[in-house]
């Protein structure tokens, strides 16, 4: 009795309760809290999580993290303007900062702290982006399959006796598009449409949206070898330590081009309204313990010159890397699209 | 004249208006971007893309067709045709992989079938240690997850036509001395023919639209193109040239698939209903049945089911299960409870008018609110994303234009349930209430309404759900901190995190179940 009393109005009440919800779930994102930074991230979430939750830790800042595609998100700044919510952008790759940076949407920074921790050939001129960490294209090669011998420079891996051996990245990846930038800066584009080309071939099918899923191919032996940035090889190795793969420094031997790096960095956008905030978390990224957290966790190399990189990983001073300015990959950036589709890359 | 001026002076006109401008004008900025292309943009495409991506898309189409034709038709053949212990659960079973989204099913397929996975590992047991099986990232492996994901379409369809088929045209050809193979070949197949072929559009237009499966099964079509140019390229262009190729495929199986539905109708036959009779075997013809669907069920549903809730037993998945796993619980829920809402609002009054008043000018609103059976998810967002950057670029990355591109994607899914839902009250009704003196207001909110509230249900739990499924939209237009449970599952399956992707996974389906009842018994066509 009580029940079919009560019904109607206890429904009427909790789809009350859910409309209010709702409009309240709408709404609460868009009150900005004072002590809480928006960052749009390029990186793989596993990889800045844990440096961005330790910055938490240390200043009670929250952070709200969109994990996307660089590209993805510098589109998305760019068409936000200026009601964008985000005060950094984290990328992985330093051509997309410099092209967000002549898009005016960073905000040229003058802070000591960078220019002591960061050398400059990995900032921005005005210092709009910051280098956080340094990484290269590496050969991962199965130590069953491969003699580190078979292959000396990037280019080898054209050569059709690798068929069906090899994994690449998708053409989508801007790490890919930034390394085929250096080549052709370095090579021309003929040269690096032959490379590219031999790459397809033997690659075929075996192109990976995530560097994760070319190494695990590698040491499962479903390929030979892969093109990865270096760190997703020693993170591998840092889980399963007999794993059958090594990592390999092409383009070494004398004339040879060197190794082709690039950086993951940090900008703050021009628009923010925690400038202070956002200076915070730069500075921490920058100094010892934040380089210290990306040399650790995710294996790569930090760009404060104090900082040491994990024992693991090849010492890099033993090797060379390709001479390419950074700032220069975002001009590269869109002839080497074409290139990239010309040849018709997946 | 002053009709025209009558119809557009009320208010209901002008919101079933506005609302089919809203849902074509995306379309139509997409159709510009891609026509007022670089003639040089269009010919590198030519020349690079387009024909592997045709050739892809339309190849897998047309496999995933073939392998869905067979196992939907002899599926519902058994159920409906012939009699076996256990027979009615199986019926309903057979339905089950419809709460699988594609993306769950292609990653444990790319689990399963990987290399060096457990079906290889079984079959070097068989043949040699070392012996390959084909690779799920490939072709085969995407037909094979494709055909397991729809086939139930093609089953449904084909069930219900050979329930309501008079048995008698089969009696005839049986007492004139036809054998019961080529009765089946020469009468019962063709009746079947409009309904099968409405399965296999229905079939088609999904793979071709579907993007979660693709992607991380790494097979390129052109829906995954499309996501891939958005995310990899600063414009927009050759997303859009795709995308209108992509939208002119869909068009011509949405309208084969219309065509054929219609001309079922010729096919329905009158006379009295009487259930076909059902064939016995033996026991030796049970367990061949049994072990038949056993097979199409477990590897549909019951194998990828009971591998997630292995995984999210697991202390990696346990550990995922925090605060933070909640958040994207109350996202997805919010999302799709918003996008609902919002698609039944503007449903209403579109189908309502398109019942009531079905001029060329209503009835055209109507089909417009279709256009989004055409739009795959990343053409959704990329339409909705080139029209508030041209007209509103303040909502960019708000939570409202992720909401808009539901809307648009889904409301054909909602406006499937409400068209019928209204055209069966009688306009009687409404005209005696109004005769009796209640006024307009009035006689919606005491007749109309109350009629139409199961269909507005079920419109509403069927976009509610797709919404919670969708991947591509949300992935390219998800606000900050709006992370969903398909965003989870999509982002930890594709780097192979198997354990951390399955609670999100499992959570979907579970979801889904329910409603999938609900569908089953109303209008599953949506699924």
């Amino acid at each position: 009795m009580f029940f079919t009393c009560s019904l109607p109005t206890l429904r009427r009440a909790i789809l009350a309760g859910l409309m209010f919800a709702v409009v309240v779930g709408l709404l609460a994102p868009c009150a900005q809290a004072a002590d809480k930074l928006t960052i749009y991230s390029g990186r793989g979430e596993r990889l800045i999580k844990p440096v961005l939750d330790a910055f938490t830790a240390s200043t009670g800042i929250q952070i709200e993290l969109l994990s996307s595609g660089t590209t993805e998100l510098v589109n998305r700044l760019k068409a936000e303007g200026n009601h964008t919510s985000a005060d950094l952008l984290i990328t992985n790759d330093a051509g997309s900062l410099e092209l967000a940076r002549t898009a005016g949407l960073l905000r040229p920074l003058n802070m000591r702290e960078v220019e002591r921790a960061i050398p400059a050939q990995f900032r921005a001129p005005d210092n709009a982006w910051v280098g956080l960490s340094g990484r290269f294209w590496a050969v991962v090669y199965n130590t069953s399959l491969v003699k580190p011998d078979q292959v000396k420079s990037l280019l080898d891996l054209a050569d059709p006796k690798w068929k069906d051996k090899i994994a690449i990245p998708n053409s989508g990846s801007e790490y890919l598009q930034a390394g085929v930038s250096v080549i052709r800066a370095i090579h021309g584009d003929e040269k690096t449409r032959q490379f590219l080309q031999g790459l397809k071939a033997n690659a075929d099918g075996q192109v990976y949206q995530k560097s994760s899923q070319i190494v695990d191919a590698v040491a499962k032996g479903q390929v030979a070898l892969g093109i990865v940035n270096h760190y997703y090889i020693y993170r591998h190795l840092a889980t399963q330590p007999n794993a059958p793969i090594a990592a390999l420094m092409p383009d070494q031997f004398e004339g040879g081009m060197g190794a082709i790096m690039n950086v993951a960095g940090v900008g703050i956008i021009k628009s923010t309204k925690h400038l202070e905030s956002a200076k915070l978390l730069v500075e921490f990224l920058v100094a010892h313990a934040g380089q210290k957290l990306f040399a650790d966790l995710d294996k790569e190399y930090p760009l404060h010159p104090d900082v040491k990189a994990d024992p693991a990983l090849v010492e890099r001073k033993s090797f060379r890397a390709a001479l390419v300015p950074l700032t220069k990959l975002a001009e590269l950036r869109e002839p080497t699209l074409t290139l990239i589709e010309q040849v018709g890359l997946r | 004249m002053s009709t025209i001026r009558q119809q557009l002076a009320s208010p209901l006109q002008l919101l079933a208006l506005a609302t089919a401008g809203l849902i074509l004008l995306p379309l139509g900025y997409v159709t510009a971007q891609a026509l007022s292309a670089d003639p040089a943009v269009w010919i590198r495409l030519w020349s690079t893309r387009i024909p592997e991506l045709l050739f892809n898309t339309v190849s897998l189409a047309a496999s995933v067709a073939v392998v869905t034709l067979f196992l939907g038709v002899s599926t519902a053949w058994l159920v409906s045709r012939t009699e076996f212990p256990g027979r009615r659960m199986w019926e309903g079973a057979l339905v089950l992989p419809l709460a699988m989204p594609t993306y769950v099913l292609a990653y444990v397929y790319s689990y399963l079938l990987g290399f060096d996975g457990p079906v290889e590992h079984l079959w070097q047991l068989l043949a040699g240690p070392q012996a390959r099986i084909f690779s799920p990232h490939s072709y085969w492996g995407a037909t094979l997850v494709m055909a397991l994901d729809t086939f139930p379409f093609v089953y449904l369809l084909s069930r219900s036509a050979l329930l309501s088929m008079n048995v008698s045209f089969e009696e005839v050809a049986r007492a004139s001395g036809a054998s019961r193979l080529s009765t089946l070949w020469r009468v019962t197949l063709p009746l079947m023919r409009p309904s099968i072929a409405a399965g296999l559009a229905l079939v088609i237009l999904y793979v071709v639209s579907d993007f979660g499966a693709v992607s991380l099964l790494r097979y390129q079509t052109l829906t995954y193109a499309v996501f891939q140019q958005m995310t990899g390229r600063s414009d927009n262009t050759a997303a859009s040239i795709l995308s209108l190729l992509l939208v002119a495929l869909a068009l011509i199986f949405l309208i084969t698939e219309r065509w054929f539905r219609q001309r079922s109708r010729f096919y329905q036959t009158t006379g009295r209903y009487r259930a076909p009779q059902r064939q016995q075997y033996g026991w030796l013809g049970t367990v061949a049945i049994t072990s038949y669907l056993g097979l199409i069920v477990a590897a549909a549903f019951v194998l990828p089911a009971s591998l997630l809730i292995q995984w999210s037993l697991s202390p990696e998945a346990q550990a995922t299960l925090d605060r933070r796993f909640f958040g994207f619980i109350w996202n997805s829920g919010l999302l799709a409870a918003s996008a609902a809402t919002g698609g039944v609002l503007i449903g209403l009054p579109l189908a309502y008018l398109a019942s009531r008043r079905p001029t060329l000018l209503n009835v055209g609103c109507l089909q417009a609110a279709y256009a989004g059976y055409v739009l795959p998810g990343p053409v959704a967002a990329l339409a909705v994303l080139v029209l508030f950057t041209q007209l509103a670029p303040v909502f960019y990355g708000s939570v409202l234009i992720l909401i808009v591109a539901y809307v648009i994607h889904f409301l054909p899914a909602g406006l499937q349930s409400l068209e019928p839902a209204l055209q069966q009250i009688s306009p009687n009704l409404e005209e005696v209430s109004r005769t009796l003196g209640f006024g307009m207001r009035a006689t919606w909110r005491r007749v109309t309404l109350p009629l139409i509230r199961n269909g507005f249900v079920v419109a509403w739990v069927l976009m509610f759900l797709q919404t919670m499924k969708e991947l591509p939209a949300t992935l390219l237009l998800r606000p900050v901190g709006f992370d969903t449970l398909a965003i989870r599952v999509w982002m930890e399956a594709s780097e192979e995190y198997f354990q951390l992707a399955a609670p999100a996974a499992l959570l979907i389906v579970l979801l889904s179940l329910p409603a999938l009842a609900l569908l089953v018994s109303k209008d599953w066509r949506a699924a």
